[in-house]
């Protein structure tokens, strides 16, 4: 099997828009999946609202696509109802860390065996382009037109702290990698958190100097650095270039964990 | 095998054009009946898929079929013709 027997192709072209990296982390992340072996009547993909969490309807397994923020919630039901479903829930970032933050956090802290795969496009795509709770600071959105002045969620360190099991970011560029850890996060018993930076190029790029679809890609691949690297770079004393993206595999750990299949 | 872009599918953005390390892929010129610029392949048959995928029996290098957006990059199977010759970049 291939990543393309999960798609339903009927579905197909979807709804994104050209370009848009959403459809970069569903190849991704299928890939994952094909690779785990799973059977689709054992898999369950979960989503809240956004232009991300459309995501499984282009998916042939089970899937629910929930109400907005509340992915985890949801998820949290299923696999606490049949700890032998295997679940993976996509979602956005104002999906998950605004209105959805605290079913995140506390996902986390349960540490329940979902992977969760969030496309952090930095900006509210569905709605038309509203600042996020990951919208860079200086970068312009339709509610922060002057460029926004509040600091931006680390999503990654907040699912660290909050207690997840494997936590990675990486983003639309790096698809190999992505998907690598994609595939461990899910065989890791407990909360998977993988974020994937990736390109809105009708609400983010076009207002924040990414004119074309490639210049945003261009910019991941150029400011991505490993947290290895970012490590050494603090311990050697050097400094750290503050617009850079720490990419990699920032926690594996092994805190008890709910739901896990016996 | 053949490397295909599918023109149902493909909505244009050229990010194919970014990651091949052959470059066969380049921003095409004509739109098509869609209205939609398809990038165009250069010499396809250089691509490490379309020469060893038969033979180790799984997807190689794929970057511009995993990055593609729109799931529109796919190899197919060619009927076996007559031997072509393929000059191979290193
Ligand atoms: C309860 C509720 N509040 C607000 C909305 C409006 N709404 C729909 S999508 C969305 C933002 C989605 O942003 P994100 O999760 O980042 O996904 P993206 O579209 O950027 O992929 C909002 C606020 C809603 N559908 N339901
Ligand atoms: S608005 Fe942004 S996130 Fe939504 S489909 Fe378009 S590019 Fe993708």
């Amino acid at each position: 099997m291939t990543y393309s027997d999960w798609l339903r192709v009927d579905r197909l072209p979807h709804i994104y828009c050209a370009g848009c990296g959403n459809g970069t982390v569903i190849n991704c992340t299928l890939n994952a999946v094909d690779r785990m072996g799973w059977k689709k009547e054992e898999t369950v993909f979960v989503s809240g609202i956004g232009c991300s969490s459309r995501a499984p309807g282009y998916i042939v397994t089970d899937s629910l696509h929930t109400t907005h923020g509340r992915a985890l919630a949801f998820a949290t039901g299923i696999k606490m109802a049949n700890p032998e479903l295997h679940v993976v829930v996509f979602t956005g970032d104002g999906d998950l860390a605004a209105i959805g933050g605290n079913h995140f956090i506390h996902s986390c802290r349960r540490n329940i065996d979902l992977t969760v795969v969030c496309m952090n496009n930095q900006i509210y795509g569905m709605t038309g382009g509203q600042g996020s709770p990951t919208t860079p600071r200086g970068a312009l959105s339709t509610t922060t037109p002057y460029g926004s002045q509040e600091p931006a969620f680390d999503l990654c360190e907040l699912a660290s702290a909050a207690g997840a099991n494997f936590v990675s970011r990486w983003t639309s560029y790096h698809v190999k990698e992505l998907t690598r850890s994609i595939h461990q996060g899910l065989g890791v018993p407990g909360f998977s958190f993988i974020e994937a930076l990736v390109q809105c190029p009708t609400n983010y790029g076009r207002r924040n100097k990414f004119r074309q679809v490639m210049d945003q890609v261009e910019y991941f691949k150029t400011h991505g650095i490993l947290v290895q690297k970012a490590h050494r770079l603090r311990d050697e004393g050097l400094p750290i270039p503050a617009d850079a993206i720490l990419l990699g595999d920032m926690v594996r750990r092994d805190r008890p964990a709910m739901g896990v299949k016996r | 095998m053949r490397l295909v872009i599918d023109e149902r599918r493909c909505k244009g953005c050229n990010l194919c054009t970014l990651v091949c390390p052959y470059r066969i892929f380049s921003a095409g010129k004509q739109p098509n009946a869609r209205g939609i610029v398809v990038p165009v392949l250069d010499r396809p048959e250089r691509c490490a898929n379309c020469r060893l995928q038969a033979l180790y029996g799984r997807t190689l290098c794929g970057m511009c079929q995993m990055i593609c957006p729109d799931q529109a990059i796919s190899w197919v199977e060619e009927k076996p013709g007559e031997a072509q010759k393929v000059a191979i970049e290193f």
